[in-house]
């Protein structure tokens, strides 16, 4: 096994999983392309395949040095990494990994305008914030910057969500913006 | 040259209306590159349906102006934060960063200042004095095979930085190339790896990507070590650095412009490879190699002199030869169409007073940077006081906006989350997020000139050798790629 621990083999697992899955996925559009020899699966064969001589390489390199970072390499982060064996801690991680993809798959049905006051609050909470003073009157600044650069300033089209009543509160904010850019 | 400049000049100063926007395209490509979540190319897409009210020099200056001070914007979070404002800021967090941990952000983002200027400036000058003959060079020089070496050696440098090891290094770039593959091909437009999602079929949206691979994943990056109870704010300071400490690296100033303005002046490649080159240049000449990526002011000031060298360079296959070399350039083709030019040979003699204003906006777009950026640096230094609780739901709501407004799809803002997680796992493993970023930027790039070239020689491999300028790419590449192996396998190859 030589310095191989467990999560190098799961790290590589997990990478040959995606090297066989991108290459197994490759036959659905091996198709040839007449100007091209190559066809359209050529370069990302390729790839894979030299991905996976980069994969066994590191398993060789972990075998022989462990997780130790190789000298002469310029630019890599050494900092230790946070010790997850608390749960409390492990739960706060996972609830900042998972809120933002929550909001990003609540913006279809309910729309940006109403779900961000709720995201921003709820990110502060979570980034440990407690004086709920502070996180209502940061809430409503981030909230006014957001409504006052995209849509009053920029008019940029943003999710509007497609539920009532999400979909008529966010109607009832352009009605309001329109009223505002008619008064100039 | 002098005579047309003194004359564009006066034309560009000469109408309120024209100073407006001039001043409006400084100031706005700034802020707009600063802040994370929205770029310059945002803010170009928005006021392009604006520009038809303008003259067709207002409209090609006003993005010729956001695109040079707009690269330089995104260096200030990639420093103060370690959130690139666009991927060609991306090198200059890797010193610019630790020098903000280190107390020492006042220098770091002066440094980031003052050569973005210079290295505009002198790349605005070589546009003025040889802009003709340099696009006959390239268009006589450089072909796909050429640009696809160049994308090689740019992906061998990347692969040495940033990551716990060259294996790593090569895989962040790989996954990079994997992602790029998705979407249609470029050759024959058949689509790949779209696993039945129709809005897949265009591919990973840039913009999506490099947001989550950058803004995201340093949030959730500072997330942690708040909730493990190691985070620590970065420490303010106001010293910028002195004259001598700048003229200490006078000679890296000078290489980055180079490589800056060759690699600007290829089409499709610009900026973001320029800034990558130019800091493994600055490694490999460097007699301290290992301070680099721990807060040496010569990595801010090789990547930051280079991606603002790129973009007079640019401008020369856009304006010569019509060619437009990335996102913003492609947007100034439209501008020209809106009002019924062609960019292009014919440009020079037909609108040669649109030529030198926008020649005389970028110089002085340049020279802003220097100006404002000093003024500006005060202030904006203050933003590392605002507790990162309170900063944190800003730059995800920005990011947010940022990926869904670029294509109108909740998809991309899925993906910029995806990618945020994805990002922040590789990072504690080690993986190079530039690397990665780099490979996606360049993966169809690379391809699609790699077919052109194949079908250019017959699919004869060895004419790429008869090449000069692609052989020596190559064998630079190559070089870059055998000496990091060699390192990996050489004794005391390890740090504990």
């Amino acid at each position: 096994m030589g310095r191989l621990n467990r999560s190098h083999l799961i790290e590589a697992a997990i990478w040959l999983v995606i090297v066989a899955v991108f290459y197994g996925f490759s036959f659905d559009f091996n198709q040839p392309i007449e100007i091209y020899i190559f066809g359209a699966a050529g370069w990302p064969r390729v790839v894979v395949g030299l991905l996976f001589i980069a994969i066994m390489g590191n398993l060789y390199y972990q075998y022989k040095n462990g997780s130790d970072a190789q000298s002469g390499i310029i630019g890599s982060s050494d900092e230790g990494a946070t010790d997850f064996s608390d749960r409390a801690t492990l739960f706060k991680m996972l609830a900042v990994l998972g809120v933002p993809f929550i909001f990003a798959w609540l913006l279809k049905p309910v729309g940006i305008y109403f779900s961000a006051p709720f995201f921003i609050a709820i990110i502060m909470w979570l980034f440990g914030e407690r004086r709920w003073k502070a996180i209502v009157i940061v809430t409503a600044v981030i909230y006014v910057i957001f409504l006052g650069l995209f849509l009053v300033i920029l008019n940029a089209p943003l999710p509007q969500g497609n539920t009532s009543p999400f979909y008529d509160f966010s109607a009832w904010i352009l009605t309001m913006n329109t009223k505002l850019q008619g008064l100039w | 040259m002098i005579e047309n400049f003194l004359a564009g000049s006066a034309a560009l100063f000469g109408d309120p209306l024209t100073i407006a926007i001039f001043v409006f395209g400084v100031i706005g490509g700034m802020l707009f590159g600063a802040i994370p979540g929205v770029s310059m190319l945002t803010l170009a897409a928005i006021l392009l349906p604006f520009t038809a009210g303008l003259t067709a020099t207002q409209g090609v200056m006003l993005f010729a102006v956001i695109y040079c001070t707009g690269t330089y914007g995104g260096a200030i979070t990639a420093i103060l934060f370690n959130i690139p404002g666009s991927p060609e800021n991306a090198p200059t967090s890797f010193d610019g960063y630790p020098m903000t941990q280190q107390g020492r952000s006042g220098k770091a983002v002066g440094a980031a200042v003052l050569c973005s200027a210079v290295g505009g400036i002198a790349s605005a000058l070589v546009m003025m004095a040889a802009t003709e003959p340099l696009a006959k060079w390239a268009i006589r020089n450089i072909g796909p095979p050429e640009i696809f070496a160049l994308v090689f050696f740019g992906l061998a440098v990347a692969s040495s930085v940033g990551a716990r090891t060259i294996w790593k290094g090569w895989m962040s770039v790989l996954i990079g190339l994997l992602i790029a593959t998705i979407g249609q091909d470029p050759v024959g437009g058949i689509n790949r790896y779209n696993f039945g999602i129709g809005d897949l079929a265009a591919g990973i949206a840039f913009v999506p990507a490099i947001l989550g691979f950058f803004a995201v994943s340093e949030i959730f990056v500072q997330a942690e070590r708040k909730a493990g109870g190691t985070y620590k704010a970065p420490k303010v300071s106001m010293s910028f650095p002195s004259f001598l400490e700048l003229w200490m690296h006078k000679i890296a100033v000078l290489r980055s412009i180079l490589v800056g303005f060759f690699c600007g002046i290829l089409p499709g490649i610009g900026a973001t490879l320029a800034a990558f080159m130019s800091y493994g240049e600055a490694v490999r000449w460097s007699k301290d190699k290992d301070s680099f990526g721990r807060g040496n002011m010569e990595g801010v000031i090789s990547s930051e002199t280079a991606n603002n060298a790129a973009t007079g360079a640019a401008m020369i296959p856009l304006l010569a030869l019509g060619l437009p070399g990335g996102a913003l350039t492609a947007m100034m083709v439209a501008v020209f169409q809106m009002h019924d030019l062609e960019p292009g040979p014919l440009v020079f003699y037909n609108s040669p007073d649109l030529i030198w204003v926008v020649f005389a906006a970028m110089f002085y777009a340049n020279l802003s940077i220097l100006i404002i950026g000093v003024v500006e640096t005060k202030t904006i230094l203050n933003l590392l006081k605002i507790p990162f609780q309170f900063l944190a739901p800003l730059i995800l709501m920005l990011a947010t906006i940022g990926a869904y407004i670029s294509r109108g799809l909740v998809l991309d803002v899925m993906v910029m989350f995806l990618a945020g997680i994805f990002g922040y796992l590789l990072r504690r493993s080690g993986f190079s997020i530039p690397g990665i970023v780099l490979g996606l930027i360049l993966g169809k790039i690379g391809e699609q000139n790699f077919a052109q070239g194949m079908q250019m020689v017959h699919y004869d491999l060895g004419t790429y050798f008869s090449r000069p300028i692609c052989a020596l790419l190559i064998a630079a590449g190559t070089l870059t790629l055998l000496a990091s192996i060699y390192r990996a396998f050489a004794p005391g190859k390890t740090k504990a």
